[in-house]
């Protein structure tokens, strides 16, 4: 039951948004909106196809390939934005430290795989690890306007909640509101209003 | 009994037959068109072979592995296209839809004929469905496309983006046809909304084909 509360909050979440994210993407033409509605347009398929499994089928995906695809395909999009608001031709050298989220995906990947699949192991951790990257250039670069900083950490969050989440996953189960997995769940629901505040503030500055 | 290469050649033959005799841009469309078809019948077969190997059954493979496998095999024909000929941002756009809509044509033939004609309604609501889904698909890849065209590295990680994007919009409406009442009249209603809200709203701010 709180599975399908869970889900069904953030459906209804990522609906007002991705509702939000479109009219904008209409009005003003513009990339940075786009690319938003197909970040919240993914994750909310994925969260759709996963809970009209539940409901229809009675159990999860039997192949879970299907919503981990546009689980990818949201976090590409969220790299896309970061790129689209911030590019990298404009970004001076970063330090050695960008390369601790990177590591920390890898790492994690290589602790998921007692649970998972090696192959979907191994593309989030490319996903993830680069937009790690990424985040972390834009906020360790020097001369970052503060408008345009909020998206980078905004992103970081949902990023480390998510792992969180899956961390979470490996070691507790039970559909109880005790289980830490629905606390880290109901955090990224939160979550995406902010995102697309932030998209909206970096791309005006 | 449904032949599909009976109906496929049924198909194709004057198509093939017409783009011998077309020029240029009215060419190039049925090309896509005799794609798409082509596509529609290669993916039944992969599908099939898929479920064969990994044992998932009729109802689970209609969204688990078909979707992904039709919209991997649609894309193919694009991929070719844009490689291989460069061309320039409108001509590949409506290429992913014309590709769409053979593909659309092909699988709603093959469908409504195996189907046979106890529910005409259902089968009427189902083809329009159908057929507006994969128009939605190709319009999503296209409208993506239209968007992040101007940098290529945009172009290549949006395109495999898209393309998982689609693929999960297809699994969820695949799912929801092959539910029955209100849950099937959901389903099929969705894609055809989408196909009118475009119509009505963005077909002149965003010019996909």
């Amino acid at each position: 039951m709180i599975e399908l509360i869970d889900n069904s909050l953030q459906i209804t979440v990522l609906m007002v948004c991705a509702a939000l994210s479109v009219y904008l993407a209409v009005r003003h033409g513009s990339r940075t909106w786009t690319l938003l509605s197909f970040f919240y347009g993914s994750w909310l398929l994925g969260d759709v196809y996963w809970l009209s499994c539940l409901i229809f089928y009675d159990r999860t995906p039997q192949i879970s390939l299907v919503s981990d695809l546009s689980w990818y395909a949201a976090f590409i999009f969220l790299y896309m934005i970061l790129r689209q608001v911030s590019p990298p031709e404009k970004l001076k050298r970063p330090g050695p430290a960008v390369w601790i989220g990177p590591l920390f995906a890898a790492a994690m990947a290589v602790y998921f795989m007692q649970w998972g699949q090696i192959l979907n192991n191994i593309i989030y951790a490319g996903i993830m690890g680069l937009l790690f990257y990424s985040v972390t250039c834009r906020i360790s670069a020097e001369g970052t306007e503060r408008e345009k900083l909020l998206l980078p950490y905004v992103i970081l969050i949902i990023c480390m909640l998510e792992y969180a989440l899956w961390t979470a996953s490996c070691i507790w189960s039970g559909e109880t509101l005790m289980n830490p997995y629905y606390w880290c769940d109901f955090l990224i629901t939160l979550s995406f209003p902010f995102l697309l505040a932030a998209s909206g503030k970096a791309r005006k500055a | 009994m449904n032949y599909i290469e009976n109906i496929y050649i049924c198909l194709a033959a004057p198509l093939l037959i017409a783009v011998l005799s077309l020029r240029r841009d009215s060419r190039r469309s049925l090309v896509f068109v005799l794609a798409g078809m082509t596509s529609c019948l290669c993916s039944a077969y992969i599908s099939s072979y898929l479920a064969g190997v990994t044992g998932t059954d009729a109802a689970n493979a209609s969204h688990e592995i078909s979707p992904a496998v039709e919209e991997i095999m649609k894309a193919l024909p694009v991929m070719f296209y844009l490689l291989v000929f460069e061309p320039e941002k409108k001509k590949t756009i409506s290429g992913v839809m014309m590709v769409s809509v053979g593909f659309a044509t092909f699988e709603n033939v093959c469908f409504l004929t195996s189907y046979g004609t106890s529910d005409l309604l259902r089968l009427f609501i189902r083809g329009f469905g159908t057929g507006a889904m994969h128009v939605v698909c190709g319009m999503a890849v296209a409208a993506g496309m239209f968007f992040l065209w101007e940098r290529v590295w945009l172009r290549t990680v949006g395109v495999f983006a898209l393309l998982c994007f689609v693929i999960n919009f297809h699994a969820v409406f695949n799912i929801f046809v092959n539910q029955s009442g209100a849950v099937f009249w959901i389903g099929s209603a969705i894609p055809l909304t989408m196909v009118l809200a475009y119509l009505v709203f963005l077909r002149g701010r965003v010019d996909l084909a």
